[in-house]
């Protein structure tokens, strides 16, 4: 035990009563002496056992609490990941329907209108616009569905890469 | 006898110790896994202050965390001070602060006194 341990004092009280107690031959006087030092060492030791164990519990309840606090706010930051990707998603779904729906209005006004207007009357034009516009939602919601299923498979294969 | 500066890091605590005006400070974090080594210099120095301290040594303590180990290293400390309570018109006073919301430190600084029966004040701190 070098001179640099934490318990180098203890080490070496403990080993000058093993040698005391190896020497065999004491007087009354001696006896006394070393058994109040052996006291006042063991006085010591409990005390510091006592104020050791009582830090180190505190130590491990200020950790669990910090550990919850961590636990939480990680909590919040994945709930707060997810509601980011859901609005990513469903603003993407958006624009790509809204690109649709205009290539697809284009498509009537150029193309398909024409040919309804010189075969067909004026109301199946507007009910196949109509048709359109209402279709412009449940697509929105078919596409944004479809990229959330791609990005919890995504989700899940990197966890597992991970694991 | 020179002043004892040392700067605070990452897992020890700033020192700042001053033998004219006798006020030692630690303060930051300690959990160091070799606090004893860190330590070392600070008990040599107090050795030697013991020779001379001035008429009111005030130790003032802001620690934030330490490990177990340095707890023992502390309360080494503690003793080795507590010896110039035994000086004739000497004495000492320890300034334990903690942070507001910091309950453990309290509790610590309340056990230490305990232990030590040195006179201590148990403040909060306010930087």
């Amino acid at each position: 035990m070098s001179k640099q341990d934490l318990y180098f004092k203890e080490i070496e009280n403990l080993q000058h009563s093993k040698s005391f107690l190896e020497e065999g031959k004491y007087t009354q006087n001696e006896l006394k002496n070393e058994f109040k030092t052996l006291y006042d060492n063991y006085e010591d030791i409990l005390g510091q056992i006592k104020i050791i164990t009582r830090i180190s519990d505190r130590l491990q309840r200020r950790l669990d609490k910090t550990n919850d606090k961590l636990n939480e706010k990680n909590t919040e930051l994945q709930k707060t990941i997810s509601e980011l990707v859901k609005t990513r998603i469903s603003r993407k779904a958006t624009t790509i329907v809204f690109i649709v729906a205009i290539a697809l209005f284009l498509i009537v006004e150029a193309v398909i209108e024409p040919y309804i207007e010189s075969y067909t009357n004026f109301y199946t034009a507007l009910f196949i616009k109509l048709l359109i516009a209402l279709m412009i939602k449940p697509a929105e919601m078919l596409l944004e569905h479809s990229f959330m299923k791609r990005e919890r498979k995504r989700k899940v294969n990197t966890n597992e890469r991970k694991d | 006898m020179e002043l004892l500066k040392i700067e605070s890091t990452k897992q020890t605590p700033e020192i700042d110790f001053n033998n004219k005006t006798g006020v030692l400070l630690i303060r930051g974090r300690s959990m160091s896994e070799n606090s004893f080594e860190f330590f070392k210099e600070v008990n040599l120095w107090i050795e030697e202050y013991l020779n001379s301290p001035v008429e009111e040594t005030i130790v003032k303590i802001h620690l934030e965390y330490f490990n177990t180990s340095s707890s023992k290293c502390i309360l080494e400390i503690f003793k080795k001070l507590k010896k110039i309570n035994d000086i004739q018109d000497k004495n000492i006073n320890i300034k334990w602060f903690y942070d507001e919301d910091d309950e453990e430190m309290m509790e610590t600084g309340e056990d230490y006194q305990d232990i030590t029966d040195l006179p201590f004040e148990i403040l909060i701190a306010n930087e």
